[in-house]
């Protein structure tokens, strides 16, 4: 069974909302810019970034949910309501039954401001003195719980962690849902937020730029990954439904790549016409970034794109790179000059695609793959 | 086409009572807890609230299971991971797969704190630092590698070369639960022959603080659906399960333990912690289950209940369990008490522990239950014999209303 994507959300750097993501992928903006990070102790340091705007929930979440929501929630709720939005679907209206709509995300770290929010309150106040309400929204799981309690969806809900994949182990496992009958819609989403204490992290292990840069330059590979955040939502949907297919998911994969299995064979590749790929720029994954690119240029004969020039580097950076595929099936973006450099030779010949393999190896060992076809 | 049949061929256990299921069937038959003092961080709190801490040693354990860790190897694996890595090696061993089905197995885990333990040391460090030197040297940073979800899985996946579909579940308590019936549907797909599934997830400061402060802890460990009950006490360990197709399981010849024949989940949607008052999720997540098992209520002969010892979750669960299956219809029982709330890791221990029911046709007591909370279940006091065990249902709910139920099924005769 394949499912479609009937609506799609994104909250970037590049703005709240589809429209100024096409707007801006449109023209290949470079939403890099500085921003300052406070380390721990206090000291602050600027350094590049793609930080996400501010979620714009106007008119989508009730004010006072959305008191309750930290940064994190925020974008993927805000996205989440943007996709059901753009579909034509109101939970509300019951144009689905709440049991069988559901929530699936993925996020690499979580609510991590939040979780430093609750270590502080036992600090500042002593133990006996934590913050319930900063523990309660610092769960892993609460993102997904989240985003089902603000539209009331009670089917199945899963938030899932696994690094630079989050989001492809969300998509695979949400496909995995609706073909087991589970739900006839499922949010399928991913966010992370880079806070002062990840980007110490990513800094100290030079992980990142640090001095002033052009942004991510995907096939550079002498700089370092310049970070970012954000959240976007796909909404898939059983084909054959009363919404208009945007796209159609075929297959999603997630394992590791260094077990000695390559998991594209379990892929149907064929008519595959673009690849997209989660290339940086960082020079510790460019060695396993150009292994990938002549393993999938031995089985395919089309181009290679990534988007992080645009958008940034981050864990689930997947799920915007998803919502850009499902507009360059639309007709609606398409960027072979994505920003940043990219490879000439695998960029030549590059037309408006009709089916996607999205291949993301990281040098974490994890491996996620989806096609993605025109309807 | 129909469905495989989903058999469980192996299983793995760490917790407050030891390493290892004959471990933990000692402890069921001696009827013995192993809740006791925190000791392995320290906390203003430690004195108040008893624990369910594993009072073994994790590499030790491995080593004699595997092989040693180096130092850097150690490193680089949280508490969390080393829980879940023994239990794995366990579950492994005693389902005896030949390398190439290993190779091709995939790996699900439910988690919650993680690597936390490991990374909120870092913080503390450097909170502590900044406040007598006005700045931090983040000298502990790599401590925050093993923060995250995935490094448990992603630990079992290298050290025993898994190649299959990977997931790491965060729906809090009931992750350990969700992860098999997730790795279930993987089998039950065709995307695999074997999936190794459970929980794992090690105490920490923030798990321990955390409860504390929403006031669910209680000072005498929990005394699940006692109308005296004070609250819940935290925990840790790993339950692991391997899952294969009947038809795999079948042609290596492996002993079935038992069936994973249902999974229901729902999402209460009703607020951050506490369950809808009518336990509308949870019920949900039961009759699904069943539905799914293809068995009325009455097919089931026993529930393992969430039974937190919490006053919320065990009224609503009560409640939930009697609009399902009728009042004092089915014996129910919790085990909090013997190794405490293993957050993440509690589905599966309990799914370890329904297999072991069904195996031995024994039921385990609610232990710390002196009275009822009320009349509607049929909660066991005593450890009682089941001769005609076929089917039981395994209960999972965990922050933010997500729910999850599982039943299994008798297999082979041992």
């Amino acid at each position: 069974m394949s499912a479609v994507v009937t609506g799609i959300g994104v909250v970037s750097a590049l703005g709240s909302g589809v429209e100024a993501f096409k707007a801006a992928m449109q023209q290949g903006v470079n939403a890099c810019a500085m921003h300052e990070f406070e380390r721990m102790g206090g000291a602050k340091a600027i350094a590049p970034a793609y930080r996400a705007v501010a979620p714009d929930a106007k008119g989508l979440i009730d004010p006072r949910k959305l008191r309750r929501m930290d940064r994190l929630i925020r974008m993927a709720a805000v996205s989440a309501r943007q996709a059901l939005n753009m579909a034509g679907l109101q939970p509300e209206r019951g144009d689905v039954h709440a049991s069988r709509l559901g929530v699936v995300f993925g996020t690499a770290y979580g609510a991590i401001g939040t979780t430093q929010e609750f270590i502080d309150s036992w600090l500042k106040n002593g133990q006996r003195h934590a913050s319930p309400l900063a523990f309660m929204s610092s769960v892993h799981g609460i993102l997904a719980s989240q985003v089902a309690l603000d539209i009331g969806a009670t089917g199945v809900n899963l938030t899932l962690s696994q690094r630079d994949v989050s989001f492809e182990a969300a998509l695979s496992s949400a496909l995995s849902q609706l073909e087991s009958g589970r739900a006839d819609a499922i949010l399928v989403g991913g966010a992370d937020e880079l806070t002062g204490l990840l980007h110490e992290f990513a800094s100290h292990f030079r992980y990142v730029e640090s001095g002033p840069t052009a942004g991510c330059d995907p096939w550079g590979g002498e700089g370092r990954a310049i970070p970012g955040d954000g959240g976007a939502v796909l909404l898939l949907e059983r084909e054959g439904g009363p919404r208009r297919a945007l796209a159609r998911v075929e297959q999603a994969r997630v394992a590791r790549h260094d077990t000695g299995r390559e998991m594209l064979d379990d892929l149907n590749l064929a008519g595959v016409d673009l690849v997209t790929s989660c290339r940086g720029g960082s020079r510790r994954a460019f060695t396993l970034e150009n292994g990938r690119s002549r393993v999938l240029a031995k089985r395919l004969a089309a181009p290679e794109l990534s988007h992080r020039g645009n958008f940034g580097n981050f864990p689930t950076a997947g799920a915007l790179q998803a919502a850009v595929n499902v507009l360059m099936l639309q007709g609606q973006v398409f960027a072979p000059m994505a920003a940043g450099r990219q490879r000439q030779d695998l960029v030549a010949g590059c037309r408006l695609p009709r089916r996607i393999l999205h291949d993301a190896a990281s040098v974490t060992g994890l491996h996620g793959a989806y096609v993605l076809s025109a309807v | 086409m129909p469905s495989p049949r989903i058999a469980i061929t192996g299983l793995g256990f760490v917790g407050a009572v030891g390493a290892h299921v004959s471990a933990l069937e000692a402890a069921l038959d001696q009827e013995r807890s192993g809740l006791g003092d925190l000791t392995l961080f320290s906390s203003e709190l430690s004195r108040e609230y008893p624990v369910g801490q594993y009072r073994g040693d994790l590499q030790a354990d491995f080593a004699r299971l595997v092989r040693p860790l180096s130092a850097r190897e150690a490193g680089r694996l949280s508490r969390s991971d080393l829980l879940a890595l023994v239990a794995a090696a366990e579950a492994l061993q005693m389902a005896a797969l030949p390398d190439m089905a290993r190779r091709n197995a995939g790996v699900y885990l439910g988690q919650s704190v993680c690597g936390t333990l490991s990374s909120e040391n870092y913080y503390l460090d450097c909170a502590a630092q900044a406040a007598s030197h006005g700045r931090a040297s983040p000298t502990h940073l790599d401590r925050l590698f093993v923060h995250d979800g995935a490094n448990s899985g992603d630990a079992i996946a290298r050290e025993f070369s898994m190649g299959g579909p990977m997931a790491s579940l965060m729906t809090a308590c009931s992750s350990g639960a969700n992860a098999l019936g997730l790795a279930a549907a993987r089998i039950a797909s065709g995307q695999a022959q074997v999936m190794l599934a459970g929980g794992a997830d090690s105490l920490s400061r923030i798990a321990f603080l955390g409860f504390a402060s929403l006031g669910v802890m209680s000072p005498e460990g929990p005394r699940p659906f006692d109308a005296a009950r004070k609250g819940m006490c935290v925990g840790e360990g790993a339950g692991m399960l391997v899952l294969e197709s009947e038809a795999h399981a079948r042609a290596r010849q492996a002993r079935v333990l038992a069936w994973l024949t249902g999974y229901g989940h729902s999402c209460d949607a009703h607020h951050l912690t506490a369950p809808h008052p009518e336990g509308l999720g949870a019920q949900a997540a039961m009759k699904q289950a069943l539905a799914d098992a293809g068995l009325a209520p009455s097919d089931i002969g026993f529930v393992s209940a969430h039974g937190t010892g919490t006053l919320d979750n065990d009224k609503v669960e009560a409640l939930a369990i009697a609009r399902v299956f009728s009042t004092r219809a089915v014996p129910v029982s919790s085990t909090k008490r013997y190794f405490g709330h293993t957050l993440a890791a509690s589905g599966a221990i309990k799914a370890v522990l329904c297999v072991l029911a069904l195996q031995r046709r024994r039921l385990w007591p609610n232990l710390g239950l002196q009275k009822a909370q009320d009349d509607s279940l049929d909660l066991v006091t005593q450890a009682r014999p089941a001769p005609r065990l076929q089917h039981v249902l395994s209960n999972s709910f965990g922050f933010g209303g997500n729910n999850a139920a599982l039943v299994f099924t008798a297999g082979d005769r041992p």
